[in-house]
């Protein structure tokens, strides 16, 4: 099969769309895109460290999957006349897979899942609907449907999820603990208001944040939306959830 | 574990929970506490427009776990589960928003195991309309606590009325809000010993059915659905209606008019020009035994300028709880009556939960009994004793 995209990072190219916020689409796709390309190779590796055949299968499957997602976020891009590019060494992406990485190493599934399904998944399903919300056409469809296929694969990582915590909850929350510290911290600075630290590598231009708006969307919601979708699943987990508004309460701003 | 988890490990254990308190805040500046707190002292606080951009997206959960102490030694433990519904979001126009959360905070409950909740402010709404909105069958007992509520209205209204030197028996009382469960409480408890009543509230049937009962009674009832139609200057005013913000004015009242807030959010606005009147705000409990949470919100959770208070509604659920009485004490609109109201002031009273010394927007009123003789006397008298008139006169007045 053709490759649609690649993973290590397409150049930037000029929007020559008709579409007047075509740009702004241009760089919300590309983090997407990305977002998409880093999670596919997430599952890949993750299929080197599972024991079960079935789960790695599965983890292969998804990640095929997330292929086939970012795929489908080019396509929508070059129907408003851009070129999506994508970068999984792109800062805050970086930070994330090296992260996801060294759970590989270490051959932690646990880790790998929570950072995965619970952490990563948050943010792709709550900031695809609510761009989904606002997007014209075919790109809105494109990133709801997304979404729900994207919120619907992670049920099975859950069982898992809780089972492992209920034969040791201790360890399990503190494992969750550390991970949100070094993730969360990472993408909720991808979502802050303005990036204090510098370019993100993916925006064409200028950073794309202070465009939002005009395609009715903003950082706030985006962040907001998706730490409610976080908090969700860790309740889901079972964790209190005194802890966990904790934690995200001290996330930094 | 983290730090964050590990200041929780020594709370209570969720399997023996008494009860539990839904509730949420009343002001951007209480959120902005209650995240400082959530934050650890050793962060800086939120800048307050980030704060406006992510609390709406907090789910409704538990925040800290509470511990009330009884007068008689008896503990009961519990959680306070926080609605997380925006101060300025409390109109009409985001009443499903609202009443979803305070379903999921209601479900927070049921989880956690708690036997009794109390619903304070705006979640009340849960079980004085229809019961249908509580989440599934379960085994948790739901009250809306504005039983003891009304039980420290009238304390408060007494309290004023002896220090003031005012005869009850020849004031004009107004209540505002008079057709919700509080305000017609709080009629049928105090109509009987004023001169007069005024109910005043948008619901007109409503007032009509409770102005028909106490009319039964003999009492001299008017009722209006908007300030404007009051024909009387009152001398005692109870503010008890549902308002977004604190917005109300008041006009035609008597020049040195009682007046006490009961609402929450308050009702009085604060530009309300009111010169003579005293003002205090109603409906808080103190606890002789003692209120601690963890992690530690006191004074963040409960703002009063003493310790130890809490309003009436989230008491009802402790007092019960320490009574081992696990029932829906407060349920439905208007069911409250004097009967009620003095066996819920007895239980309290018995458990060491009396009125809270009385304060207003400027601070405490000192002179009002904050002894513990003095206001001993007054909560063991209850709302339901006769009126004490002439007593002394006080110094205070609304600043």
């Amino acid at each position: 099969m053709e490759s649609l995209v690649s993973l290590n990072g397409s150049e930037p190219s000029v929007c020559n769309s008709p579409l007047s916020t075509a740009s702004i689409w241009q760089d919300v796709l590309a983090q997407a895109v990305t977002g998409e390309l880093m999670a596919a190779t997430n599952y890949s590796a993750l299929a080197t460290i599972c024991d079960n055949p079935e789960e790695v299968a599965e983890a292969l499957e998804h990640a095929q999957g997330e292929h086939g997602h970012a795929a489908a976020f080019v396509a929508e891009g070059r129907k408003i006349g851009v070129d999506v590019p994508s970068n999984i060494n792109a800062k805050y992406w970086k930070r994330i897979r090296e992260a996801f990485m060294r759970s590989i190493a270490e051959r932690d599934f646990i880790a790998c899942l929570i950072i995965q399904e619970v952490m990563l998944e948050s943010f792709a399903v709550a900031s695809y609907s609510r761009v989904g919300k606002v997007a014209p056409g075919s790109l809105g469809e494109t990133f709801a449907a997304i979404a729900s296929e994207e919120e619907g694969h992670i049920e099975h990582a859950l069982d898992i999820l809780r089972s492992d915590r209920a034969k040791a909850p201790e360890p399990f929350d503190e494992k969750l603990y550390q991970l949100h510290l070094d993730i969360m911290t990472t993408l909720t600075e991808m979502v802050a208001k303005e990036c204090r630290h510098g370019q993100c590598d993916l925006c064409h231009g200028s950073c794309v944040k202070p465009s939002l708006s005009e395609v009715g969307l903003t950082t706030a919601e985006l962040r907001g939306a998706s730490l409610q979708h976080y908090l969700r699943t860790l309740d889901m987990l079972g964790l209190p959830g005194e802890v966990t508004l904790q934690w995200v309460t001290q996330l930094p701003v | 574990m983290g730090h964050a988890t590990a200041s929780l490990a020594a709370g209570v254990q969720r399997t023996d929970l008494d009860f539990a308190l839904i509730g949420h805040q009343e002001s951007w500046r209480s959120v902005s506490d209650v995240l400082a707190v959530l934050r650890g002292a050793e962060r800086t606080r939120l800048p307050d427009a980030e704060i406006m951009e992510i609390f709406p997206w907090i789910p409704p959960r538990t925040i800290c776990n509470v511990e009330v102490a009884s007068a008689t030694g008896a503990k009961a433990r519990g959680v306070y589960i926080d609605c997380f519904i925006p101060p300025d979001h409390l109109d009409s126009e985001y009443v499903h928003d609202n009443i979803g959360r305070v379903r999921a905070a209601a479900a927070c409950a049921i989880k956690a195991g708690a036997r009794i909740v109390s619903l304070g402010g705006f979640s009340s709404i849960l079980i004085e309309g229809s019961f249908d909105q509580l989440p599934g069958a379960s085994d948790t007992i739901f009250t809306t606590g504005n039983t003891l509520t009304v039980a420290f209205v009238v304390q408060g209204i007494r309290k004023m009325c002896a220090v003031e030197g005012r005869e009850i028996c020849k004031s004009t009382l107004l209540i505002i809000g008079a057709s919700g469960d509080v305000g017609s409480g709080c009629a049928r408890c105090l109509a009987p010993f004023v001169k007069r009543v005024i109910l005043c509230a948008r619901n007109a049937r409503r007032l009509r059915t409770l102005a028909a009962g106490l009319e039964a009674d003999g009492i001299e009832v008017e009722i209006a659905t908007s300030l404007e139609q009051v024909q009387y200057a009152a001398d005692i005013v109870i503010c008890a209606a549902s308002v977004a913000s604190p917005s109300l004015q008041l006009s035609r009242i008597a020049p040195e008019a009682i007046v006490c807030d009961a609402g929450y959010p308050k009702n009085l606005s604060p530009r309300s020009d009111m010169p003579g009147a005293r003002v205090f705000f109603g409906g808080l409990g103190q606890i002789a035994g003692g209120l601690s949470f963890i992690p530690d919100f006191k004074g963040v959770l409960n703002r009063h300028p003493f310790p130890d208070v809490a309003h009436g509604c989230l008491l009802e659920g402790m007092v019960l709880a320490l009574a081992r009485r696990f029932e829906p004490f407060s349920q439905g609109r208007g069911f409250i009556t004097r009967d009620r109201v003095e066996e819920i002031e007895t239980i309290a009273d018995f458990h060491g939960i009396h009125l809270a010394p009385l304060y207003n927007a400027q601070g405490p009123l000192d002179a009002i009994g904050t002894s513990k003789t003095e206001g001993h006397c007054w909560l063991s008298s209850g709302s339901m004793a006769a009126p004490v008139d002439g007593v002394r006169r006080g110094p205070y007045r609304s600043r």
